[in-house]
């Protein structure tokens, strides 16, 4: 289990190693990236059914948790680590007089995003997500568009504030506790973290990293950054990134577990994430505007996901990541060639069937049109609003259904204009079809075989939400000597309550 | 009564809190570009100095032993101070980064306020995807015309 910790250390080994190595061989930084991704990839995917049976953890340094850091490694950690090397793969810049940095700040991208699912305690999520932002920052700052260095130092100021409100949220965290270890933090929830000062800390820190994950106050950097990068970029940031940093709101939600007015909260930011999202990329009048504003739009969803209290909320969560990932991306890499005004899709249809298929086939799955994966989300997700069977459940039910409505307005809105003949007078809308378009199309061959054997993929991605929510196995996982040593002690008492008083006694 | 220690470390802390506030105002309501960072170098000191106090005893020593001389007294958190090592590297590297993208826009677009700025940005945003700018309350020219207006 321990070579997994190569999944972050390879990546940024090469980021620090690539820029000497081009000085010597450009041919060897070339295709250096992409190997190190390809064989992180590889061990990543080779992990997976190890740990479907049963979650890992690697103490660093063989110091045990929670003095040492620990990564903890489950099924949906290395489900991550593979979407996130394969899609670092997919976006890869290929051209060859792409500058060396730019391929340093990709595996930088990459050491920190693979950082970030697998880290255990709050020190380490802090580091890479920093380290993501950084890097991040870099990427957009060089891009070669006129509005980049305007956009990027909007999304920095937004960005660093956030980050500081994150360690703010943590210093308050580790005021109270004593301690930065999730799994440590989830023992102690129940009796140390359910007041006033560690809901503001949560408060802190959700603000923080909702920054990255599009949550509705912090967002307005999304259009604007995502209209200044070039497009694989853009899904790379829309698809990928923001997904990191919901994922590190997960953690954070189930290892505190605050109470239902807290999450309420969260649900009503999800909610006018939603409606604003939608309504503005109504408005919009470019595709890249409307793509930016559907992705804040599908976040709101995720968050709404997130408020459900249950085993079902983090199933639902995923479920949406997952679809987002696919058709987002795949959606922003269609367009590369045409971002523009979307009268210019015009014709699409005459002059390239597949890739007006392509096109159909995701803006029909983002709408939820059934067959599609798409609708099955959707629909699980509205059945799980109205299990709850509370009033403002209700009402997010509703404003999942009306924003679908508007969301439809917009679309369909794309689809007319695809399948319109082309006027004499306007060039084809698409001349050749480029690499990026082909990475859409596998994009989209997946989003078909996940509709085809769309059971067997949910099964497996509830069996991987159970042990995201699972607490007592995170807890067995990390500290198993505590667990087994006072496990048959107490087998009446609730697990939860033996736990935090069996860490009360190693505390003191 | 409130003892000396209580007193200062209220102080303290209540000093981090202030800063930390002072930041967030800054970044809320100025809108000069060099002002702001500086808001936001504001806002981390003060997020820095209640990391550092979380793990500040009174009295503590610095927590390194030395073999040879085991001493069993009150030692300060390190971790906490780790952490803000942290904190501060990546907090210098992100002013700098700050600082000559600030630089860059200002060559660009020959000012520092944010909302000409986001105006600007938003007009090259339109021309590069070939669309109509939508200009709103705040671009530029309507911006110049208020102040001209205002001087008349």
């Amino acid at each position: 289990m321990n070579e997994l910790a190569l999944l972050v250390v390879f990546p940024l080994l090469g980021a620090f190693l690539l820029p000497a190595i081009a000085t010597i061989s450009p041919f060897i930084s070339r295709y250096a990236g992409p190997f190190i991704l390809f064989t992180v990839l590889i061990l990543a995917a080779s992990a997976y059914n190890t740990v479907a049976l049963s979650p890992a953890a690697i103490h660093l340094g063989g110091f045990m948790a929670p003095l040492g850091i620990v990564f903890y490694i489950d099924p949906f950690s290395m489900m991550m680590a593979v979407i996130i090397a394969l899609m670092f793969l997919l976006v890869w810049p290929w051209k060859a007089d792409t500058p060396v940095r730019l391929h340093s700040l990709y595996l930088l991208m990459a050491a920190s995003s693979m950082g970030l699912v697998i880290s255990g305690d709050l020190f380490n999520l802090y580091v890479f997500y920093e380290l993501l932002a950084v890097s991040s920052y870099g990427v957009i700052a060089i891009q070669s568009s006129r509005s980049a260095p305007a956009a990027s130092l909007r999304f920095v100021f937004l960005s660093a504030a956030g980050s500081v409100l994150f360690l703010t949220g943590i210093a308050i965290i580790y005021t109270l506790t004593g301690t930065l270890n999730l799994a440590h933090l989830s023992m102690l929830a129940q009796g140390q973290l359910n007041n006033f000062a560690a809901y503001a800390a949560l408060l802190l820190m959700i603000a923080g990293v909702g920054v990255k994950a599009e949550l509705y106050p912090v967002n307005s950097w999304v259009a604007e950054v995502y209209a200044s990068i070039s497009k694989p970029l853009a899904a790379l940031f829309a698809g990928l990134m923001s997904k990191l940093a919901v994922i590190v709101i997960l953690r954070l939600i189930w290892m505190m577990q605050p109470d239902a007015q807290f999450l309420h909260l969260l649900l009503i930011l999800g909610m006018l994430g939603v409606l604003s999202g939608e309504l503005v990329a109504w408005k919009a009048n470019d595709m890249t505007r409307i793509l930016s504003f559907s992705s804040i739009a599908q976040l709101g969803l995720v968050f709404i996901a997130l408020s459900i209290p249950s085993e079902n909320g983090v199933f639902l969560a995923v479920l949406l990541m997952l679809h987002h990932w696919l058709v987002k991306s795949g959606l922003f890499l269609l367009i590369t060639q045409l971002h523009a005004d979307p009268t210019r899709l015009k014709g699409l249809a005459q002059a390239s069937p597949y890739m007006a298929l392509t096109f159909l086939i995701f803006i029909l799955s983002l709408l939820g049109v059934p067959p599609f994966p798409g609708f099955w989300v959707k629909l699980q997700l509205v059945m799980g609003l109205s299990e709850m069977q509370q009033s403002i459940y209700y009402l997010a039910l509703g404003v999942v259904l009306t924003a679908t409505v508007i969301e439809a307005a917009y679309l369909m809105r794309l689809i007319k204009q695809m399948y319109s003949p082309q006027p004499a007078a306007m060039p084809l809308p698409l001349q050749t079809v480029n690499s990026q378009q082909r990475i859409a199309q596998f994009f989209a061959l997946i989003l078909v075989v996940s509709m085809l054997f769309f059971n067997p993929v949910n099964q497996q991605i509830k069996q991987v939400a159970a042990m995201i929510s699972d607490k007592v196995l995170v807890i067995k996982t990390v500290y198993p000597r505590y667990y087994d040593s006072h496990h048959h002690l107490q087998q009446q008492a609730s697990l939860d309550k033996q736990l935090s008083s069996v860490f009360e006694e190693q505390r003191l | 009564m409130v003892s000396d220690a209580q007193a200062v470390q209220w102080l303290l802390y209540g000093g981090a809190f202030g800063l930390v506030v002072i930041g967030v105002f800054g970044l809320l309501a100025l809108n000069n570009a060099f002002r702001l960072l500086l808001a936001l170098i504001i806002l981390e000191s003060g997020a820095n100095l209640l990391l550092v106090l979380s793990g500040f005893r009174e009295q503590g020593m610095a927590p390194i032993i030395l073999s040879t001389q085991a001493q069993a007294g009150i030692m300060n958190d390190p971790v906490p101070q780790a952490l803000v090592l942290t904190a501060i590297v990546i907090g210098v590297g992100v002013q700098a980064l700050a600082l000559t993208l600030i630089l860059r826009v200002k060559q660009r677009y020959q000012t520092l306020d944010m909302r000409q700025i986001k105006a600007l940005m938003e007009k090259d945003i339109s021309e590069q995807h070939q669309v109509a700018h939508l200009s709103s309350y705040e671009s530029p020219a309507q911006i110049s015309a208020g102040r001209e207006s205002d001087k008349a």
